[in-house]
């Protein structure tokens, strides 16, 4: 036994390495896989992106060119012929999912209103997640007073709740998607670098990383190559959660606020909610409910998603 | 090292905690054109309009660099200098920041109050008994339940069950029971004759002495009907936000169980004879609230955000509605304000929350 | 209570040992998703009281599994012990194994398990009597396997007060009523004779059962001279706490807990009643248990709902007492300065001492067993020797029997009369630890003492490791046969179709394999 271990050598171990790690991808995969609800969560969100993506490439598939939101919410009386109609699975799918004033169809209208709330929830989530992953794994490995500086400037942005602190910083920079976006990236980057910091304090001392310094790794070398990686995967579960938290947020603002502005309506999920709420006196409920849904299966499918993930990963982490 | 150590080492740690804070409200507000700042400084219906905003210049220390005027900031917060605010949309209200803001607190606090203690006291027992006992029926019904609460954004809840069980929503809807706006109806007081106690404030809001909170002034001075009028009116908000908070517990408290009985000192003490439910109740709930604990303050975060969204969509007049309506009117300082006692109330509770984690863990007592 | 024998009480040499454990057909599985671990493959052997036995063997060969399932501590799920008998002091903690669940097995990685939850609460109500109180048990790491949130005195005392109330009560009652004549009268003996001072010492407090505090009189007597002060200290150690007790309440808490214990007792003989009981036997208990519910029941009615109210003070007391019983074990576990211990977290403490708050953990109670799983494998060079010389002094002052699990073939040979075997699962040779390095049987005894196997030749090349060929063995598809024969020099035909039995060939030693014995096991 003794005798056949050792007389590998060192060298034959490099290049397996990359292999090992596409290796580890797959077993990791395929491990994830046997996780019945995660793989539904998977497959939900997937789908969800995909619609987005079929919207970018040519929005006449989804049918949602040329509607202007605008016309969403009517008070007022109008002829019959333009009163909403409910839910009806029969003829044309655009009416699936019932109409409003002015048979405005509400299916289409979502669907163009995901491609945007998807977007830029993915923008701000990986945005914010680069910037926190580099200041945070930075912090952790280098330590000393930029370690301190980062944690107080972190603790300070923790300080405020992220809603309020989010509205306020939309408040002060003026309202718009690409300012809700800013703002959210503004208010979410901590998160990455708090939880990167400690990963990076304890991926520190590990053996291999004096190891790899003995050998005459450079500083940036080491963190780019070493510590990132291995940082890396309670990130992924981090942002499949996040994806789902960032996007209620995002949509609540809008809920908000999202007749702030000038005359344009946005094409947001939220917004479109709460251009819903006035029918819910005359006892119309799918403008609210609909949009309500379709946000909800989201957050619980990526929520599903990042615990298949944390349980397959985690396991990993703790050896 | 002892635990008052640590708690005064903690209180300690607030002041620079709080500084900081000013300094990112500061920021914001620095952000802003001077002139702007000035004008929305003072009342605008004030007479001599310009002597009033020299004035302004010099308290805000607008033209003496950002470092004075930083100074000039930290001095008007703590002295109580917030500025002036004129709300139209939905409260309206035309005052001193300060004073308008604390109108609304008491109402915030309330629901943030009855929230918190409901959800710690429905989540503890609960995921005690869940986490004991892993993928049985209860287990999982108990996921699913906190995974849903916990996913559905507030607002979305909020609407939802203001339309379930909100009074006159749906026509006819046998289980609307619970008002949807306000915190008491004016048909639970005669409006010929008011009580005493009962006061118009400013901006056309009703107070109630002494603790400007209807549900216990009204008990305090014995008038029943309108208390159980204005616990009514706190129930579907609460609950809103009640939901959403043990969700959020519970998904933590049970895996913290998970952990904690796959522990060897769990073993130790089955192997010492401890009876099962004190092996649950005392070894592994006890270790399983550690790192539930850590997670508060970031649950309460989310919760305080809630709070914006179920005052909205409730009416209910609360800073997070005053909050709001600062932003749909224009009014810098009371956003600025509300946005900094949003603040305070947070590192209280994180505070809060840190001493309770020392209690519980005696290993982090340095 | 700590039966600390004197020279006078140690069993004669040749008198018939006792057997305290016996476990017979042992069969422990892990149903995984991967397939069934058959972890234990019918162990079988038997410890006398007194006994330092060890259990040695490769890691993966079963050893912790054994020590689990002794106590039914096996984690479940996925493990289960499935059939055998595991007698501790004549009682059988497995007689219901068949009840508590169905287990039905369509393939290798398909299997469904049922379980019975009454019989399950059942059979942990009777096994809660038994652990802490028959047996204790000591882990390999000693922070993980302290409680890190409660004190260590804490969690000594736990165990103190789970199964000796009516010991307490007991020792209360003797503290209150001991007059100070006695005490005078105990130290003009001891002045008198201060050489004498151990014997006069044990004496007295046989005769005023005060047992629980000799090790900490005997400390009072050491550090004072003067007469005046002995007093004092022996005073308010003896009263102490005791002012606000009213003695009658003390004698009816008494009374109540040995009703509760014997009701108990009638229980646990009632439930092991598949073991050789009759059933007349049976019912005779039943009957037993229904006349001391009708006399004695009626009284405690109404004592449980006075215990709401008075209950704390007498709480209180008891477990005052209870700490004092904790700072006697802590002395006995050769720790200094047990005040400061019995405050402390484990974080606070080394892992010696650690290891030592541990093994009072496990003694608190004077279980005549002991089970040490790897108990020094964590510690250093230096703190190891220092428990081990612990442990061995523990089996002669307090009489408790050792296993002592272990895959160091060096610390086996320090501490243990006897030692058994184990491989895959099974015991494959058992016998005096002088006689098994001298002369091992069993082939993989052999490669692991690395001598060679011959009746005639003696080895003279001492304790030398060797490397054995091969691997162990996948325990879901775990050889035919003997599960050692793959690797056996020896291995012969018969040896991968049937197992060999574990027998005696001849007065103290057992061995299980073909080269010796043509018995096969069923």
């Amino acid at each position: 036994m003794v005798e056949e271990i050792g007389s590998a050598g060192y060298e034959k171990t490099l290049p397996r390495r990359r292999a090992k790690r596409l290796d580890n991808a797959k077993s990791t995969f395929r491990l994830f896989i046997k996780n019945r609800t995660a793989l539904i969560g998977m497959i939900i969100t997937i789908a969800y992106f995909v619609i987005a993506v079929i919207d970018y490439i040519d929005p006449r598939w989804l049918g949602v060119e040329n509607l202007s939101t605008a016309l969403l919410f009517v008070p007022g009386h109008l002829a019959n012929s333009e009163l909403p109609t409910p839910p009806n699975f029969s003829g044309s799918w655009w009416y699936y999912f019932g109409t409003t004033y002015s048979r405005i169809p509400i299916l289409p209208v979502m669907l163009g209103a995901l491609k945007y709330d998807l977007t830029y929830t993915v923008i701000i989530v990986f945005i914010g997640m680069s910037v926190g992953v580099i200041i945070g794994s930075m912090a952790g490995f280098y330590g000393g007073i930029l370690d301190e500086v980062v944690m107080r400037i972190t603790d300070i942005f923790f300080s405020l709740p992220f809603f309020v602190f989010a509205l306020a910083i939309v408040y002060v920079l003026g309202f718009s998607f690409q300012n809700v976006v800013i703002a959210l990236i503004i208010v979410w980057w901590p998160t990455y670098a708090r939880l990167t910091r400690g990963l990076a304090l304890e991926t520190k001392s590990l053996k291999y990383i004096e190891a790899a310094k003995a050998s005459g790794a450079s500083g940036v070398k080491t963190l780019f190559s070493h510590i990132i990686p291995n940082v890396l995967s309670p990130v992924y579960v981090q942002i499949s959660l996040d994806l789902g938290s960032v996007i209620q947020i995002f949509a609540g603002i809008f809920f908000l606020i999202g007749a702030l502005g000038s005359s344009s309506f946005p094409l947001e999920i939220g917004y479109l909610l709460s251009a819903g709420l006035p029918y819910l006196s005359i006892g119309i409920w799918w403008p609210v409910i609909v949009p309500a849904l379709f946000l909800l299966l989201f957050t619980v499918s990526v929520n599903l998603m990042g615990d298949g993930l944390r349980d397959v990963l985690d396991p990993k982490l703790r050896r | 090292m002892e635990l008052r150590y640590f708690i005064i080492r903690r209180l300690l740690l607030l002041i620079p905690t709080l500084i900081g804070l000013t300094v990112i409200v500061f920021v914001l507000m620095w952000s802003l054109p001077h002139a702007f700042l000035a004008s929305a400084f003072v009342n605008p219906k004030a007479p001599n309009r310009a002597q009033q905003l020299q004035d302004a210049y010099a308290q805000l220390g607008l033209n003496q660099g950002i470092v004075l005027g930083y100074l000039h900031y930290l001095v008007n917060t703590f002295t109580g200098h917030w500025g002036y605010m004129t709300l139209s949309n939905p409260i309206h209200y035309d005052g001193p920041v300060l004073s308008g803001i604390s109108l609304f607190f008491p109402n915030t606090i309330q629901l943030v109050i009855f929230a918190a203690i409901l959800s710690i006291l429905i989540s503890i027992p609960l995921g005690t008994y869940i986490g004991s006992r892993p993928n049985s029926a209860a287990d999982h019904i108990g996921r699913i339940f906190s995974l849903s609460f916990y996913a559905i954004p507030v607002f979305v809840l909020g609407v939802i069950l203001q339309v379930l069980f909100g009074k006159g929503v749906i026509g006819g809807n046998p289980l609307g029971l619970f008002p949807i706006s306000g915190t008491f109806s004016t048909t639970a007081v005669n409006l010929l004759n008011p009580p005493s106690w009962l006061v118009s404030g400013a901006g056309g809001i009703v107070l109630s002495e002494p603790t400007h909170l209807i549900i216990f002034d009204s008990l305090i001075h014995g008038d029943f009907p309108l208390a159980a009028n204005a616990l009514m009116h706190v129930v579907l908000p609460v609950i809103t936000l009640t939901l959403s908070l043990l969700a959020g517990i519970l998904r933590f408290l049970r895996s913290s169980m998970v952990d904690a009985s796959n522990s060897e000192y769990i073993k130790t003490a089955r192997a010492k004879g401890v009876p099962e439910k004190t092996v649950i109740k005392l070894h592994m709930r006890r270790n399983a609230l550690i790192p539930t604990v850590t997670v508060l303050g970031l649950l309460f975060a989310f919760l305080l955000g809630g709070v914006v969204l179920v005052e909205d969509i409730f009416g209910y007049p609360g800073i997070g509605l005053l909050a709001l309506s600062a932003i749909l009117s224009g009014s810098i300082y009371g956003v600025l304000g509300t946005t900094f006692l949003f603040g305070i109330i947070l590192v209280v509770a994180n505070l809060f929350v840190d001493v309770v984690y020392s209690i519980l863990d005696p290993r982090i007592r340095y | 209570m700590y039966s600390i024998q004197n020279s006078e009480d140690k069993p004669k040499e040749n008198e018939k040992k006792e057997t305290y454990l016996k476990v017979e057909n042992l069969v422990t599985n892990f149903y995984t998703s991967r397939g069934i671990v058959k972890a234990l493959d019918k162990v079988s052997f038997s410890i006398n009281k007194g006994e330092i036995f060890g259990l040695v063997g490769e890691s993966g060969c079963g050893k912790s599994v054994t020590a689990l399932s002794i106590m039914d501590l096996v984690t479940d799920p996925p493990g289960r012990v499935v059939s055998g008998k595991v007698i501790i002091d004549g009682f059988n903690i497995f007689s219901d194994v068949k009840d508590l669940a169905r287990i039905k097995v369509k393939s290798e990685t398909d299997v469904k398990i049922k379980k019975n939850k009454r019989a399950i609460k059942r059979h942990n109500l009777m096994l809660s009597k038994i652990r802490g109180k028959k047996i204790g048990m000591v882990f390999q790491e000693p922070s993980l396997a302290l409680n890190p949130v409660l004190r260590a005195g804490d969690q000594i005392i736990e165990n103190i007060m789970l199964h000796n109330r009516v010991a307490i009560a007991d020792s209360l009652i003797n503290r209150a009523n001991l007059s100070m004549n006695d005490v005078d009268e105990l130290i003009k003996d001891i002045q008198a004779n201060r050489n004498e001072m151990g014997t006069i010492l044990n004496a007295w407090c046989k005769k005023n059962a005060l047992a629980d505090i000799e090790a900490q009189l005997l400390s009072i007597f050491r550090n004072y001279n003067d007469t005046k002060d002995i007093e004092t200290e022996i005073v308010t150690l003896i009263k102490e706490g005791l002012e606000t007790v009213d003695t009658n309440a003390l004698i009816e808490a008494r009374n109540y807990y040995e009703y509760i214990e014997e009701l108990q007792s009638l229980n646990l003989s009632r439930y092991n009643s598949s073991e050789n009981i009759t059933e007349e036997t049976l019912r005779d208990i039943e009957g037993r248990i229904k006349s001391l519910q009708n006399t004695e029941g009626s009284k405690y009615r109404s004592y449980k709902i006075k215990k709401i109210f008075t209950g704390k003070r007498v709480e209180k007391i008891f477990r005052q007492e209870a700490r004092r019983r904790a700072k006697e074990i802590l002395t006995l576990v050769n720790l200094s300065d047990p005040e400061r211990i019995l405050s402390a977290y484990p974080h606070e403490l080394s892992g010696g001492m650690q290891q030592r708050v541990m093994i009072a953990i496990a003694l608190a109670s004077d279980p005549k067993l002991l089970i040490a799983d790897e108990a020094t494998t964590a510690l250093d060079v230096t703190t190891q020797a220092q428990i081990l010389k612990l442990i061995k002094n523990l089996n002669q002052y307090v009489g408790a029997s050792i296993l002592f699990i272990t895959h160091d073939l060096a610390v086996i040979a320090e501490m243990c009369n006897k030692v058994a075997v184990m491989y895959a699962g099974n015991i494959v040779e058992e016998g005096f630890v002088l006689e098994i390095f001298d002369k091992p049987k069993h082939p993989y005894t052999v490669g692991l003492l690395g001598a060679i196997p011959s009746p005639q030749v003696k080895s003279s090349e001492g304790l030398k490791l060797k490397t054995i060929k091969g691997s162990v063995p996948n325990l879901i598809t775990p050889p035919t046969g003997c599960r050692f024969h793959p690797r056996c020099d020896f291995a012969m035909p018969i040896c991968s179709q049937s197992k060999p039995k574990l027998i005696n060939i001849n007065d103290n030693r057992k061995v299980a394999c073909f080269l010796y014995s043509t018995e096969v096991d069923a």
